[in-house]
């Protein structure tokens, strides 16, 4: 056994050590929380196995390994979850509701904050005044054809009420509506889904 | 707690009968293939490389159905993501997302290197290491950085499956061209006695269509991807 560990070569124990390594990795990618640290580890782990490729004397499949596993799975992972994190709301009400003191203190953004470190989503909260601008009338078609997930307005009914507007298909926003209960001046709409060109 | 214990034991178990079975399999171990193709592979195929010599003329029959495979999960991933509506993008969300203009730059000037070292493994395939699959994904990688370059790129996903389609059955009719020279199907379409260094053409010409091929199936792959969470 001391004689075959004396008599091993630099690449044997370059080899011996990445194998260690890639136990290491993969005991690290199912530790970790963070999805970002995850999509670098997986990405680590597949250059690692491809190197081990090439000590082994494999270059096609190092080559196909490096392009697949460190280049387009984390490129992929990167944007589905970049995508699916963010939450976000549109800003039609344009007063102390969300803003105040020109900083997000309001009692509306208190409780989207809220709402939204229950479910671990990165809130971005927008006033842009291309989609602003639409009437209140075509918020449903305004939530259908963006990617706006809610909208606030003022309650035209209700003096100093707000509304919420949002699809029901979205069952996030169930726990929001429970949410509102200790709220009294905020309401909340939910559209239907419509069939395609009703 | 004890679950936990059982569960690693039987890990252990497993490790110890894997080691095992490395051993035995020592004993099994021969290099008569090995010799074959070192000595005959060249002639045979007009393939440098014994990898892409398998892979495109002793085992043809495998590598189409491995090329089938990705069309397969290219119309899964399609049929999965599938929107009716077409959606729009509102504009504002890509200022806050926006690439780092740094990171712009730095694509830019990889871009076409990446798509040259994609051609060029592709076209060396039967030289050196690499070929159709490899190539093929790279040349994607360098289709994806594009998107980081310009979010509002917009892409038809149904011109490219269909090119995509049509590629295949070329590359099925390429393989299918032996049948009227040699007799067999999946194989080289020149004779055995002829030249190794006109052998290669084919090679090329089916590491081509192949990377061809691939890239596009996995430019489609992303492109739902890219599309889905929007």
């Amino acid at each position: 056994m001391v004689d075959y560990i004396l008599n091993l070569t630099l690449i044997e124990i370059t080899a011996y050590a990445l194998q260690f390594l890639l136990i290491f990795i993969a005991v690290a990618i199912v530790v970790h929380k963070n999805n970002g640290t995850i999509i670098i580890l997986i990405a680590s782990f597949s250059l690692v196995t491809a190197s081990l490729y090439i000590i082994n004397n494999a270059p096609d499949v190092a080559i196909a390994e490096v392009a697949i596993g460190s280049a387009i799975i984390p490129l992929i992972y990167v944007i589905s979850i970049s995508r699916q994190r963010e939450f976000i709301v549109l800003d039609k009400a344009m007063d102390d509701f969300i803003i105040s003191d020109n900083q997000m203190t309001g009692i509306g953004f208190i409780l989207l904050k809220r709402f939204s470190d229950f479910y671990h989503l990165e809130i971005n909260i927008t006033n842009d005044p291309m989609l602003g601008k639409v009437e209140s009338g075509r918020d449903q078609v305004l939530l259908e054809e963006t990617n706006v997930d809610l909208i606030v307005t003022k309650d035209p009914d209700h003096e100093g009420g707000y509304l919420l507007k949002g699809k029901a298909s979205s069952l996030l926003l169930n726990k929001l509506e429970t949410m509102l209960d200790d709220y009294d001046n905020v309401r909340m709409i939910k559209y239907k889904d419509r069939d395609i060109g009703e | 707690m004890s679950r936990r214990l059982f569960l690693i034991a039987m890990l252990g178990v497993l490790f110890v009968v894997f080691t095992l079975s490395m051993i035995e399999l020592e004993s099994l171990y021969n290099n008569y293939g090995m010799r074959y193709f070192l000595n005959e592979g060249f002639d045979d195929t007009g393939s440098r490389n014994l990898v892409t010599a398998i892979l495109l003329d002793y085992r043809l029959f495998d590598s189409l159905f491995e090329a089938g495979i990705l069309l397969i999960a290219v119309s899964g991933v399609i049929w999965i993501s599938k929107h009716d509506v077409e959606e729009k993008n509102a504009q504002f969300m890509l200022d806050k997302y926006k690439t780092p203009d740094l990171f712009v730059t730095f694509s830019r000037l990889v871009y076409p290197l990446m798509l040259a070292f994609g051609f060029y493994v592709i076209i060396n395939g039967h030289v050196s290491p690499g070929g159709g699959f490899q190539g093929g994904a790279i040349v994607a990688t360098a289709i994806l950085i594009l998107y980081y370059i310009d979010g509002n790129k917009e892409t038809n996903i149904g011109l490219i499956v269909t090119i995509e389609k049509i590629i295949y059955l070329l590359i099925i009719l390429l393989a299918s061209l032996s049948f009227f020279t040699r007799g067999e199907f999946f194989t080289n379409f020149f004779v055995p006695s002829a030249n190794p260094d006109l052998k290669a053409i084919y090679l090329v010409l089916l590491n081509v269509f192949i990377g061809f091929k691939v890239a596009l199936g996995l430019w489609t792959i992303f492109t739902a991807f890219l599309k889905e969470g929007r």
